[in-house]
């Protein structure tokens, strides 16, 4: 990739923003569209924010001479997936007044609304702010969410390995104050010096970039699908620090051979917290100072270092940060999924994991989630956490209110529910796809749980419905539902097709490949139907789908 | 015998005025040399202490408004004045009137306004005895439907048969009544100050309204949409009329479309009167067989009462006062044998016209014809005039054919090319406007265009989004001012925008614009006028009254039109 090549139209975007302010302001005035003006549409994804609109309906809407349907996505700064009651509580009326009233857990921990009428912007961003909420550099070239394991009973140093998802989450957060101007109402900085920003600079970075933390053997993060990965080393009890792991990333483009996801590689270990820090920062740098700006395609820090070399990236490393890395440590993921129920941590505390299908809280019929939330929060005895696998934990439950909140989940139906829902459907990720993401190929979310729905009888058939089979869909190959890193990967290619891919591990540990290409809905189950059957006959014990694939070589 | 200058001036005054004119200037003239030749003197009209009385029927206001008018202008002159709705009216008061004026309106069918009903049935039935009266009537009404200003002129020939003496003939005003109702103030006026010696036109010219020539066109639907999105509550439709040749029109006029009656309703009037579909009759008005006037010429719902009494005369029943449909009335009253059904035929009304301004502009197809029908509006006046027996709407679906006529504006028009243009239009206002943009991009008008527009949700009630966007984008549109009732608390009305736009509104006005409103006549008009009156006031530096002043000269100068309904 040659230097001559121009910058994307982004990058000038970017540079041009004046600290990500661009012509927001007049775009929020434009009463005649519900949309912003083009430059500002990349510009609002900084402040957590995606236009979209509702796919749908975009024919019938022309065809009464109104414009489509716009409307935004607002996805919070949420590291880590915590929040307290009273925040959820706010959440769950901002959701009433102004969206569709779902709540969303994303495959990145964080919660996100949809349907946001352009009007209904600032006084939802104003109302999440009295919660001590933000969506600030949620989307956009910049370090999104930072993720971390979201199980605090299955390790003592849970809550001292959490706070690092917070301290990186606010080292790498822009400098600008254009989200306190123009969304807040907050007055304009006089000297702009105070918003100078060092490690963005007014480039920012080339392409999203994502940092998860794990903590083994639990790898619920997916922790190598991100451009840092930190795993935490924890000895005795004792939490000794991190290995460090770049370079993941998961999107492809279909058709271009140049694209490729990768899982990140472990390159060292960091024994202390300001190492830790420096080394996720320089990271940064790095990726801000070589990744290519010319082809977004090509931008994430995967092609960055693989392009460098990745004995040339790590000197350079060491050199920014003035210190070598440490050795990598040994350590073992034995777990991804969710540990549903109720489980009680160290200091006795108690935490509920109940399953969320595709991360969608609504009250539905027999299952009242939302309500049941709703009415937790209100009691005032619990946090909210949020899983990558979409899934909600009710934390931090004290052994006296441990009845009075299981009361709750019975009333409304959700203890049943995750319950009586089968392993692959509970571990199953769909991205949003259809019908607000605008590059959606095919569905996902409001497609995979019928699609589970089918598969469930040829695992019945097989008699392995209690196999834990990882099953991911996305609508589309940009990757948001980590389809390459499940044994069963579903990635949408026109409507109604999708690539079938097969091998992956069952841990995050191994990519999947393509098996078959632009399969319908009636060609999925029948390789299904093969493929499951041979793999009940012919496993080994304890061997999984994607092991069993890999030992046949049917790929 | 006089000077040329004279002469010319007269000339001019002759070849420019009308029959009635001349008539009228003729017994002008002569009362005034009479006066002229006692008095001694050309000046020092005499005044008239007879008592006046200045009566108005009014629907929708504008009577009342001509009739305070009148009233006023007569103070003005000293002639003492009293003036009341009909309703209010004590009728055996009748016999004492000396000067009586009547300003009264006429509804769909020819009826008068409901308020003037007992009114209207005490003139036309009553035994008067007016010897001593003088009086005149003007008549309002829409020369669009058949029976125009009927009440009006039934009133005038009731009052002359009672022995009353005309002042000035009954005159018809139409939908543009402003400027011919203050002529005939003028004339009436005069009149009174020649009372003493007034030569009354007893024998006027009771001339029928000029008869216009409406060219009938057949269309076809080539699209009937609902502008509105699914999960609002308004329904909005866009309708596209082709017609077979072109048609002669102006962004601001209207269509007048005929509904046809519902098939099977008239399949059973021609079952219960025992005649055959195809029979040949003849109203009198319309001659054809009996299935097509019943289809598309008579009007078969919701008969008058006058209607409904002729039937009970014909055919002997005893039926209460009230308004039936003729099905009703051939199965409850039945006829007593088919061809009575001839006379039954004569007593109906033609089924009067439903208007439409129209949205597009024949400059970009001139045989073609779209307009913007607010489903509410439809339902609404279909029930309170027509009695709700048109599924008119509903049979507009695409391919189906339609006759309709070219009803036209004579204020509603756009201006010279580069003359600014403000046009406010919510709702269904929005059709004449988008003629109206529609024509100035067509005719590369220099002049610029302002639209304020209303609805109740940004999301889903936006008529013509997309078009209007185009406009803003293209450079048509050169300010676009929304207001949406849910989605605004601050400017949830088209006049809140006028206001918080008044300082532009304001310059855009002292550099000439024409202003346009139309739409949903209330109460829109009342806060539209207000507002503009109180922008005039604020930004102008004026007086209430010098703004009402400034107001009432941009309609003196032509700028200030109104199209509502």
């Amino acid at each position: 990739m040659s230097n001559k090549k121009q910058f994307t139209p982004v990058e000038r975007i970017k540079l041009a923003s004046d600290g990500l302010r661009g012509s927001l302001v007049q775009s929020l005035q434009d009463e005649i569209t519900g949309a912003l003006r083009e430059d500002d549409q990349a510009l609002i994804k900084f402040h957590g924010m995606y236009q979209q609109d509702d796919r749908d309906r975009r024919e019938e809407r022309s065809e009464k001479k109104l414009e489509w349907l716009y409307s935004f996505m607002i996805r919070l700064r949420l590291p880590g997936g915590f929040m307290t009651g009273e925040q959820w509580k706010g959440m769950h009326h901002i959701a009433g007044e102004h969206s569709t009233g779902v709540i969303k857990i994303t495959t990145r921990q964080t919660i996100q609304l949809h349907g946001i009428l352009k009007s209904h912007i600032k006084p939802t961003l104003q109302s999440f702010n009295t919660y001590a909420l933000d969506s600030i550099a949620a989307c956009g070239d910049v370090n999104r969410n930072v993720t971390c394991s979201a199980h605090p009973f299955r390790s003592a140093v849970h809550e001292e390995v959490f706070v690092y998802a917070d301290k990186i989450s606010r080292m790498a957060l822009p400098k600008t104050r254009s989200y306190y101007e123009i969304w807040l109402d907050e007055l304009p900085l006089t000297n702009k010096e105070e918003e100078k920003d060092p490690l963005y600079q007014d480039r920012y970075l080339p392409r999203k970039f994502k940092i998860g933390i794990a903590i083994p053997p639990d790898n619920d993060v997916d922790v190598l699908s991100n451009d840092v990965g930190l795993i935490a080393i924890v000895e005795d009890g004792i939490l000794k620090g991190f290995n460090l792991a770049v370079g993941g990333g998961l999107g492809t483009t279909h058709g271009n051979t140049a694209t490729y996801p990768r899982l990140a590689t472990v390159i060292g270990f960091l024994d202390t917290e300001e190492k830790v820090m420096k080394a996720v920062y320089e990271v940064i740098t790095i990726q801000r100072d070589h990744g290519d700006r010319t082809d977004r395609k090509l931008a994430r820090l995967k092609y960055t270092i693989d392009c460098m070399g990745l004995d040339a990236f790590v000197g350079e490393l060491e050199k920014r940060c003035g210190f070598p890395l440490g050795e990598a440590r040994s350590f073992e993921f034995t777990e991804r999924k969710d540990h549903f129920g109720w489980n009680q941590n160290h200091q006795g505390k108690w935490y509920y994991t109940a399953f969320v299908e595709s991360g969608r809280i609504l009250d539905k019929p027999g299952a009242t989630l939302k309500t049941a939330c709703y009415e937790i929060a209100e009691t005032g005895n619990a946090n909210f956490r949020f899983t990558c696998n979409q899934n909600l934990v009710i934390s931090d439950v004290l052994d006296e209110h441990r009845t009075q909140i299981n009361g709750i989940l019975e009333n409304h139906g959700v203890t049943s529910l995750t319950e009586h829902s089968t392993p692959i459907r509970k571990s199953a990720i769909a991205c949003v796809a259809f019908n607000t993401c605008p590059l959606a190929l095919a569905e996902a979310q409001r497609y995979l749980p019928s699609l589970i729905t089918r598969i469930e009888p040829l695992l019945k058939k097989y008699n392995i419905l209690d196999d834990e089979i990882s099953i991911r869909m996305t609508g589309c190959p940009n990757g948001c539902g980590r389809p390459t890193m499940a044994e069963i990967g579903l990635i949408g290619t026109a409507y109604g097709k999708y690539n079938l891919h097969l091998g992956g591990d069952r841990y995050g540990l191994r990519l999947n490949k393509k098996y078959r290409a632009d399969l319908d809905e009636a060609q999925i189950l029948n390789e299904l139907d093969i493929l499951l059957g041979a793999y009940a006959l012919e496993r080994n014990q304890t061997e999984t789908f994607g092991d069993y694939i890999i030992r046949r070589q049917i790929l | 015998m006089i000077p040329e200058s004279k002469l010319n001036i007269l000339q001019d005054l002759v070849k420019t005025s009308s029959r009635e004119e001349l008539i009228w200037i003729n017994g002008y003239l002569n009362a005034l040399v009479s006066t002229a030749a006692e008095d001694g003197s050309s000046n020092g009209a005499p005044r008239s202490m007879k008592r006046m009385t200045v009566l108005y029927g009014t629907e929708t206001g504008n009577s009342k408004k001509l009739a305070l008018q009148l009233t006023a202008s007569a103070k003005k002159n000293g002639q003492p004045v009293k003036c009341a709705a009909v309703e209010q009216y004590k009728l055996e008061d009748l016999e004492k009137e000396e000067y009586l004026f009547i300003v009264i309106s006429t509804q769909g069918e020819g009826e008068p306004p409901i308020t003037a009903k007992k009114f209207y049935d005490h003139i036309m039935e009553a035994a008067l005895k007016l010897p001593s009266l003088q009086y005149a009537v003007l008549a309002l009404g829409d020369s669009s439907y058949p029976l125009f200003c009927k009440t009006g002129i039934d009133i005038d020939e009731r009052l002359a048969l009672a022995g009353a003496k005309r002042v000035v003939p009954v005159r018809m005003l139409d939908v543009d009544f402003e400027e011919p109702a203050s002529q005939w103030f003028t004339e009436v006026l005069s009149e009174l100050q020649q009372s003493d010696k007034l030569i009354p036109i007893a024998t006027a010219t009771k001339e029928p309204a000029k008869k216009q020539i409406k060219k009938h066109f057949s269309g076809t639907i080539i699209k009937n949409i609902n502008l509105n999105d699914r999960g609002s509550d308004r329904e909005t439709y866009h309708i596209e009329i082709k017609a077979t040749e072109e048609m002669d029109y102006e962004p601001g006029d209207s269509i007048a479309i005929i509904p046809s009656n519902r098939r099977e309703v008239v399949v059973r009037i021609i079952e219960l009167a025992g005649v055959d579909a195809d029979l040949l009759a003849n109203t009198g008005k319309y001659e054809g067989q009996v299935l097509d006037l019943l289809l598309n010429k008579l009007n078969i719902c919701y008969l008058l009462g006058s209607t409904v009494k002729k039937y009970a005369a014909l055919t002997g029943h005893i039926i209460p006062d009230m308004r039936l449909d003729l099905v009703d009335l051939l199965r409850i009253y039945p006829l007593k044998n088919a061809s009575q059904f001839h006379e039954v035929l004569a007593m109906l009304n033609p089924i009067a016209p439903r208007l439409y301004s129209i949205a597009s502009a024949p400059s970009s197809d001139p045989t073609e014809v779209h307009i913007t029908v607010s489903r509410h509006r439809f339902l609404k006046e279909d029930e309170q005039q027509y009695g709700l027996c048109s599924s008119f709407l509903g049979d507009l679906h695409s391919g189906s054919t339609i006759s309709f006529y070219i009803h036209r504006s004579r204020q509603f028009k756009l201006p010279a090319l580069e003359k600014d243009i403000i046009m406010v239009g919510p709702g269904t206002g929005i059709a004449s406007f988008r003629s109206f943009l529609m024509e100035r991009d067509n005719t590369a008008a220099t002049g610029r265009n302002w639209l304020f527009f209303g609805e109740k949700d940004f999301t889903t009630d936006f008529l013509y989004q997309q078009e209007l966007q185009q406009f803003v984008q293209t450079g048509v549109l050169h300010q676009i001012d929304l207001s949406f009732t849910k989605n605004h608390t601050k400017k949830a009305y088209v006049e809140d925008n006028m206001k918080a736009q008044g300082e532009m509104l304001f310059r855009w006005l002292e550099a000439g614009a024409h202003f346009y409103l139309s739409g949903v006549k209330d109460p829109l008009t009342g806060k539209v006028e207000e507002a503009l009156i109180g922008i005039i006031a604020k930004h102008g530096r004026r007086s209430m009254e010098e703004a009402r002043i400034y107001f009432d000269n941009l309609k003196k100068e032509d700028r200030y039109h109104k199209d509502v309904y």
